[in-house]
């Protein structure tokens, strides 16, 4: 752990992105006690009014201004990453074991497994995502849970194929090869030996798909498939918003924002996690 | 009467190619290996020798059924391996053992070396705790390495290093026969002669029979009681290694041995006798002749 911490002290890029990344969860986690004013309460006598700097020290005022209905930017903002981060992280853990461990099963064991995998990837790859994500979420019903699985079942089958692509070229390694000759079971194999060397391409995969998720959950939400209001979320954000974008700037720009600081924080910290879980890179430094 | 082989090969096959590319067009079939039959005794070592791409790997992965072959016969002590199933197989796993061509490859990238050598204990339940670290630091001291590298990852050594790695692994379930699949090939020279004293050294030790596959006869001459030479998929000659050196027949026997390197650079190696493998791939019928006893070369054009 101090290892850990001193390597990331002295990666700058990974640094940034794991300060940024904590100050945006510190901030989401602590808004019940930020005394904000309430996310979902407009106020229609001040409808888009515009950010001050004066604002973040005098109570009621608006410091990143207004929306439509005049509710508080930067109260919906913090409020909003506590539902986009919990979405977009438990979506891609979700369909990171799941996509890691099919793309294992369907590497390593071939056969009649993996055509059936891949064929269920192909076809899914066939239907746009969006496409697939809106009738999923017609049929169940827009709820946390339900997007929540419709990210997951989008991001899956990017961890299954290229893990695949990596196991295929690890099993003929001979130490593979050498597990087979002393006689260790196909589990043993998959779990001990194919696992911790497909670990990095998933944490790779996983910054994308995390990167990804987001936007796609904000996409969601921007067609009115996301969290439901008044629950504050920043694709319905950036949707109501994109309506006065040449009158009130500040409505459409701080959620955009918000969604491009964390989508780049999570790329750095993830650029130096891989780097720090390469055995070869790490004790080069 | 002569006892019964540790290990007898009879009339191995395996073709690699076959039916039909995606876009219907044939695709060649490769023999690559071809009616392979031999015989190890315990204790002994016999090297099988023959250009890249004759087949050897083949015979030495088929032979411990980690790619089993299309037919032919694998009795090891005196079981017919290659029809049992993964769980019959196990024990024997316990007692036949390969080294591998390339060190590199050969060790997990994510596994500390010490719990490498230690994983065929574990898999066979053979110790645990600290029995096993000290099982572990045993082995470690056995083939040359200080035990405190244990707890190293794999890129920490150098290709030799990497060798003896895996060759403690490969001993630690005491087998009785190994298959070296040119264990030296891809190391430094300077390093090639240690671990060659380092199999031998295990071999009085522990009473080793080795399969030693090597791409030529320079070595093979220090190390192996008996010589089995490989072209194409078939064994063309098979000999005490004095009669390999002395007295070759096969014509590609000879050229193996007018291509080892001379030790003295004043002196000028011998033009190596023109062989073409084109014209001299074993014709389908040949059979194995006795020249001298337990000296066989295949039928071929003089
Ligand atoms: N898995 C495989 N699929 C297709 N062809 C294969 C496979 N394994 C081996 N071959 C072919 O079988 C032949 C023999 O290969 P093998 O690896 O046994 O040769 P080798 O004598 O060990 O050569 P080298 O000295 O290069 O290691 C070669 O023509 C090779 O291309
Ligand atoms: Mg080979």
């Amino acid at each position: 752990m101090k290892h850990f911490l001193t390597d990331l002290y002295r990666s700058k890029a990974g640094l940034v992105g794991a300060v940024l990344i904590m100050v945006i969860v510190l901030v989401s986690l602590l808004a019940p006690v930020l005394d904000l004013p309430d996310p979902t309460r407009g106020d229609l006598r001040a409808r888009l009014v515009g950010p001050t700097w004066t604002g973040l020290f005098t109570p009621g005022a608006h410091p990143l201004g207004t929306d439509e209905v005049g509710r508080d930017i930067l109260s919906r903002l913090i409020n909003g990453s506590r539902i986009t981060l919990l979405v977009a992280t438990t979506a891609v853990v979700l369909g990171g074991i799941v996509g890691t461990i099919l793309g294992i099963l369907a590497g390593y064991k071939g056969g009649l497994v993996d055509r059936i995998l891949m064929r269920l990837v192909d076809i899914q790859l066939a239907v746009p995502l969006m496409l697939l994500a809106l009738l999923v979420v017609a049929a169940l019903g827009p709820s946390l849970r339900n997007v929540v699985l419709v990210l997951a079942l989008t991001s899956w089958i990017r961890y299954a194929r290229i893990i695949r692509a990596q196991v295929l070229s690890l099993r003929e390694r001979e130490f593979v090869q050498s597990a087979h000759a002393i006689g260790a079971s196909t589990l043993r194999i998959m779990f001990l030996h194919i696992l911790p060397n497909v670990l990095t391409p998933a944490l790779v995969v996983g910054t994308l798909e995390l990167a990804r998720v987001i936007i796609m959950d904000s996409a969601l939400s921007f067609l009115g498939l996301g969290v439901q209001p008044p629950t504050p979320s920043w694709g319905r954000m950036l949707a109501d918003g994109r309506v006065y974008i040449s009158s009130a700037w500040w409505a459409v720009t701080f959620p955009g924002l918000a969604i491009v600081l964390t989508v780049l924080s999570v790329n750095l910290f993830g650029d130096w996690l891989r780097d720090y879980f390469d055995p070869k890179t790490r004790s080069a430094k | 009467m002569i006892p019964a082989p540790l290990l007898d090969v009879q009339n191995l096959m395996r073709s690699f190619g076959g039916g039909k590319s995606l876009l219907g067009r044939p695709r060649p079939v490769i023999n690559a290996i071809n009616d392979v039959s031999f015989q190890v005794a315990a204790g002994e070592t016999l090297g099988l020798v023959g250009e890249s791409g004759s087949g050897k790997s083949t015979v030495g992965r088929a032979v411990l059924q980690l790619d089993p072959a299309d037919s032919g016969s694998v009795r090891f002590a005196g079981t017919e391996l290659t029809i049992l199933g993964p769980q019959q197989m196990k024990p024997f796993r316990r007692r036949m053992q390969m080294i591998f061509q390339d060190p590199y490859s050969a060790l997990n990238p994510r596994m500390k070396v010490g719990r490498f050598v230690a994983e065929p204990l574990v898999v066979h339940g053979v110790a645990g705790g600290s029995a096993l670290t000290d099982r572990v630091a045993d082995l470690f001291r056995l083939v040359g390495l200080d035990p405190s590298f244990m707890t190293r990852y794999p890129h920490e050594f150098s290709g030799g290093q990497r060798q003896r790695i895996n060759i403690a692994r490969a001993i630690a379930l005491e087998p009785a026969f190994i298959v070296a699949d040119e264990p030296i090939t891809a190391l430094d020279v300077s390093i090639q002669a240690q671990i060659i004293n380092l199999f031998q050294d295990l071999q009085d030790q522990m009473g080793l029979a080795y399969l030693f596959i090597a791409h030529d006869l320079s070595m093979v001459r220090y190390l192996c009681q008996r010589v089995a030479v490989m072209l194409r998929g078939r064994i063309v000659e098979i000999a005490p290694t004095e009669n390999i050196f002395s007295d070759p027949q096969h014509p590609y026997t000879r050229s193996l041995l007018a291509a080892i390197p001379v030790p003295d650079p004043d002196r000028k190696r011998p033009d190596r006798p023109p062989f073409a493998v084109s014209e001299n791939i074993p014709p389908r019928e040949a059979g194995m002749i006795e020249v001298s006893p337990g000296h066989f070369v295949l039928e071929h054009k003089k």
